[in-house]
């Protein structure tokens, strides 16, 4: 086992309902859930799993308004202090025809601020290989799994009991 | 309410000057709005209908309740009319025979903008609007009673529902020109269609907001839960936006290519109403963009019904200000002609360059009118439409 390597065992769900059915139970048992991988993002999984509302959004709001401030400050500089010029009669500070420029560089902030960030978080980016741990998962398998390496052989077999009980179709151990 | 509007009314007919234009402005004003707000809602329908979408189904009887107002819009369009061809009111610059004689600009458009095209063009546009109103109502209801397994009703609401998107399109577009913006019939823009548009819409989903939470109060719709509401509000958020976008880019290109004959629009509305003008843009962008912004505040109805109300108050607002400042110039140019210079009178007046208690007492009036038509059709039919095959999709919406 190389360093930075965990086992795990997981298993496999056909359906989302009994995925979140045994969510639900596994709170109720205190099982510790390492990760829950789904296919498609699924209603409802976020608070039975106690996830905080993102925090995206409000990285957005910043990178958004740092568009704004951008085009409009970078503007008004190149055109009243830098190369002040007369376009069409208008005067040296024309507001109105900045908003779409500004709404573009907004836009544009805001999108390519939140990909970053949301890489970034998620320790994604170009190059970095992240392990399967089971092909299906990006099929039609609903996943839960659990961190095995500090487990006893009586824990590991409860975590088993656990998946047979709640319709598990496979159960497997990895080490990834 | 309703009392609050025919007092209005009538004492706004009494004080008005002896065009009565303070009383047909405000009639043509309130009908035009509740009209357009009657069209939206059936504009929406259709949509969903054509897009076979599901989340609305529980409240959909709402909507269609809306549509049929139609009825009572194509008879308060049709007085309107009456008036023009019997002399009663002088809204329309293109209307009186000498100006429109003397006057290249309404000569060249008299083609369109004349009393036929205005009477007979809404007669039929309006006529279709209400036949696509009442037969989608009709199948929504007889649905309920004899819905097969089969589906016919929704295939045969298929087809109106796709039929009826483009014959709205453009007939909106041809009427609003006639009712709104031919108040100033020299002056015209492009997009000005879809800019009152996207206003009516706005304020037709504030209505709805409002409606299913008044509903909600009294016991009613229990299905009806702040999943649904929060797509209504997203909704709101984006015509909202839609709205001031349409609102800018008019503004802009008036500004930019700096023509007078086209500046002169917002020429009359900046330095006379610069109140107005500003608050427009205050109320109907700034407040719901900054409110509406956050997920929460569109999930809560405390903030929900306290901005709709507002939308419906301030789009109101624009509709004024899209229509008063015509119409009064319209006014004094005919009280010139006839040689009242005492008519002619600059500065603020009551009731033209800003609403005073009679303009809010008619609109009340004409909100009431608005919800005694829909509550009345809504009390026809059950509330949740039980056999519609999207029913189960809107009860367990989940956004």
């Amino acid at each position: 086992m190389k360093h930075g390597e965990k086992n795990i065992l997981f298993g496999l769900y056909d359906d989302e309902e009994d995925l979140k059915k045994a969510v639900v139970q596994a709170n109720q048992d205190h099982l510790d859930i390492m990760d829950v991988l789904t296919p498609f993002p699924v209603h409802g999984l976020d608070p039975l799993l106690g996830l905080a509302e993102s925090r995206l959004h409000i990285a957005g709001f910043v990178f958004g308004l740092t568009g704004t401030l951008t085009a409009f400050l970078g503007m008004t500089w190149i055109f009243t202090r830098d190369w002040p010029n007369i376009f069409g009669g208008k005067p040296y500070w024309p507001i109105l025809s900045f908003v779409p420029i500004s709404f573009e560089l907004t836009v544009l902030f805001a999108s390519i601020g939140m990909v970053v960030t949301f890489y970034i978080v998620n320790g994604q980016g170009p190059g970095i290989k992240n392990p399967v741990i089971h092909p299906r998962i990006t099929d039609d398998k609903f996943c839960i799994a659990f961190n095995t390496d500090h487990l006893g052989d009586a824990q590991v077999s409860k975590l088993r009991n656990f998946f047979q009980q709640t319709g598990a179709s496979l159960v497997e151990t990895k080490t990834i | 309410m309703m009392l609050v509007g025919i007092f209005s009314l009538v004492a706004t007919y009494i004080g008005d000057d002896h065009f009565h234009t303070r009383f047909w402005s405000n009639v043509l004003h309130n009908s035009v709005f509740f009209t357009g707000v009657a069209l939206m809602a059936l504009f929406l329908l259709a949509a969903k209908i054509t897009a076979w979408s599901g989340w609305h189904t529980i409240f959909k009887r709402v909507w269609e309740a809306y549509s049929l107002f139609l009825v009572v819009g194509l008879v308060l369009i049709m007085i309107i009319a009456l008036g023009i061809w019997g002399g009663w009111h002088h809204l329309y610059h293109w209307a009186d025979i000498k100006s429109v004689e003397s006057d290249v600009i309404l000569t060249g458009k008299s083609s369109f903008l004349n009393k036929n095209w205005y009477t007979f063009g809404s007669l039929l546009f309006v006529g279709l609007w209400v036949f696509f109103a009442i037969r989608i109502r009709q199948l929504s209801v007889d649905e309920d009673i004899n819905g097969d397994s089969n589906f016919t009703h929704a295939r045969k609401m298929r087809v109106l529902g796709a039929a009826a998107l483009p014959v709205i399109g453009f007939t909106s577009a041809a009427l609003i020109w006639q009712w709104v913006m031919s108040v100033d019939a020299h002056w015209y823009s492009t997009l000005f269609a879809w800019y009152a548009s996207a206003s009516m819409m706005v304020t037709m989903i504030a209505l709805t907001i409002i409606t299913l939470i008044m509903l909600k109060v009294r016991g009613y719709f229990p299905l009806v839960n702040i999943e649904h509401l929060h797509d209504l509000g997203k909704y709101m958020f984006a015509f909202s936006i839609f709205w001031t976008y349409l609102w800018f880019s008019q503004y802009m290109l008036i500004w930019y290519a700096n023509i007078p004959e086209e500046t002169i629009y917002f020429n009359t509305r900046l330095h006379q109403y610069p109140v107005l003008f500003y608050l427009n843009i205050g109320l109907n962008f700034v407040l719901p963009f900054l409110v509406l912004l956050r997920n929460d505040t569109k999930r809560k109805y405390g903030t929900l019904l306290f901005i709709s109300c507002v939308l419906v108050f301030s789009h109101w607002l624009d509709f004024f200000l899209m229509l008063k400042p015509g119409i009064i110039h319209t006014a004094h140019e005919l009280a010139a002609a006839a040689g009242e210079a005492g008519h002619h009178t600059a500065g603020a007046t009551p009731g033209f360059t800003l609403p005073g208690f009679l303009e809010i007492g008619t609109f009340i009036g004409f909100l009431g009118l608005f919800f005694f038509v829909v509550f009345n059709r809504l009390e026809k039919a059950s509330l949740v439409p039980s056999r519609d095959p999207y029913l189960m999709e809107s009860v367990s919406h989940h956004t």
